[in-house]
């Protein structure tokens, strides 16, 4: 299961990014579904489940705040996390 | 050929940035426009430069750094943005067409210039305080003059802006990458550079530093909000329309890396010591008037002069012919020229990198030797 880390701009979420990768997360920016883009083309940074907590702990140390966080679960779509 | 035009854009660059362009080039397309490697690989770009300038001029946040293709378009978008219909603005009294023009497409702006003599930084302190009365809604800075190479006391300006709750820009054309310029110590609403000059990077670049958001110059796509008939309002994407000059990022980039390898202090010693030189050498001729700082500190790498008996474009001619490249006339700077008395005739202009040599500014004044 991945999560997505919804951000404001592109610029943002390649921060994100890179804050993951340098605390040895596996980040990938890329486009947000169009469920979670109602005015159109935004971006998100996709990782894995398992590092949802240090990925947490890493933004918040960064004062890299972000947008919402999504799952996408089986048959009903993606679903906001509130971690 | 001696190139001593950098004021206008700087020819020799490290040799980092016409290869970043060229990478740019053969393996870079549209930042923001898809996730295949060559799109993400412009993203990046951009990013790094983003980064490498908000550590430079103490930006905090990098969106906060837009690319701009120059520093007139920055100023064009900083002026429109600070500046209302109507209102009150003090000027530095150095300040280039880039500014004064925007300036003057604002309908009913009345402008206040700071009038003070050349390379006193104390009396223009002293004046544009006076200057800073109860009606006066926003300061323009030019941090050093295009024409003279007189830095502006800049921190001091500030400070009063500051205490006075005056919001201000900088034209920072001149000085960016050559002084400190700390967007967080100043507290400036924008700071507008180019990337040709100081910075060494391609002509077709330059940069926005924006402590809040702006009124975009231009409109368009942006990769962001798409169905959103308005342009996005979070930055940098609120000021950036259409694709991006990537290979012009690209060489920025490695512009700015080249300045923080080598220096920036170095580089101001190495272009005042070359500027004095200059300085001390044509004061030597009879027929020259030169423009000089007598204390340190307050000239850059920028030095006018002018021969009385003879027009400035024919000396800057008859440079050219003996190989030395420098400029001549009034600088797109009208309002510097009237505060140096030069407005009727111009001068010629000379000016550093940190390319240049002692040796070509001992040949420069051999050719000048030889025209007097």
């Amino acid at each position: 299961m991945v999560y997505l880390i919804m951000c404001r701009s592109l610029t943002y979420a390649q921060r994100v990014a890179n804050a993951l990768e340098r605390g040895g997360i596996p980040a990938r920016v890329l486009r947000s579904p169009e469920e979670l883009s109602p005015a159109g083309c935004s971006y998100s940074v996709k990782i894995a489940q398992r590092n949802l907590a240090r990925a947490l702990t890493i933004l918040h140390g960064a004062r890299l705040p972000y947008l919402g966080i999504y799952v996408n679960s089986a048959g009903y779509g993606y679903q906001e996390v509130r971690p | 050929m001696i190139y001593l035009d950098s004021a206008a854009t700087t020819l020799q660059k490290p040799p980092s940035v016409p290869q970043a362009v060229a990478q740019a080039l053969a393996t870079m397309t549209s930042p923001g426009r898809g996730n295949y490697g060559p799109a993400a690989r412009a993203s990046q770009t951009l990013l790094a430069c983003r980064e490498a300038a908000a550590e430079r001029f103490r930006v905090g946040q990098p969106e906060r750094v837009v690319l701009t293709f120059n520093a007139t378009h920055g100023l064009n978008i900083a002026v429109r943005s600070l500046i209302k219909p109507g209102q009150t603005v003090v000027l530095s009294g150095y300040e280039h067409n880039a500014v004064t023009r925007p300036l003057a497409m604002i309908p009913g702006v009345r402008v206040k210039l700071v009038k003070a003599p050349l390379f006193r930084p104390d009396l223009f302190l002293e004046e544009f305080e006076r200057q800073l009365t109860g009606e006066v809604d926003a300061a323009i800075f030019t941090h050093v003059s295009n024409v003279f190479g007189y830095a502006l006391p800049m921190e001091q300006a500030a400070a009063l802006c500051r205490r006075n709750g005056v919001p201000f820009l900088v034209d920072a054309s001149q000085s960016a990458g050559v002084l400190p310029v700390p967007m967080d110590g100043w507290g400036a609403e924008f700071i507008a550079m180019p990337g040709h000059k100081g910075l060494y990077g391609p002509q077709g670049t330059g940069l926005l530093l924006c402590r809040e958001s702006g009124t975009p110059l231009l409109a368009g796509g942006t990769g962001s909000l798409s169905r959103q008939a308005e342009m996005p309002p979070f930055l940098p994407d609120r000021l950036e329309a259409g694709t991006h000059n990537v290979p012009g990022a690209a060489g920025l980039l490695a512009g700015l890396r080249f300045l923080r390898k080598r220096g920036l202090e170095s580089i101001r010693r190495q272009e005042a010591a070359l500027i004095r030189q200059a300085a001390e050498g044509l004061s030597r001729l009879p027929e020259v008037q030169v423009y000089a700082a007598q204390g340190a500190g307050v000239q850059t790498g920028v030095l006018s002069f002018r021969m009385p008996q003879k027009d400035p474009g024919w000396v800057a001619e008859a440079l050219s012919r003996r190989g030395i490249a420098v400029r001549a006339g009034l600088h797109c700077a009208p309002l510097a020229h009237a505060a140096g008395g030069t407005e009727q005739t111009g001068t010629v202009r000379v000016s550093v990198s940190a390319f240049n040599t002692s040796r070509e500014i001992t040949a420069f004044l051999a050719a000048m030797q030889a025209l007097v």
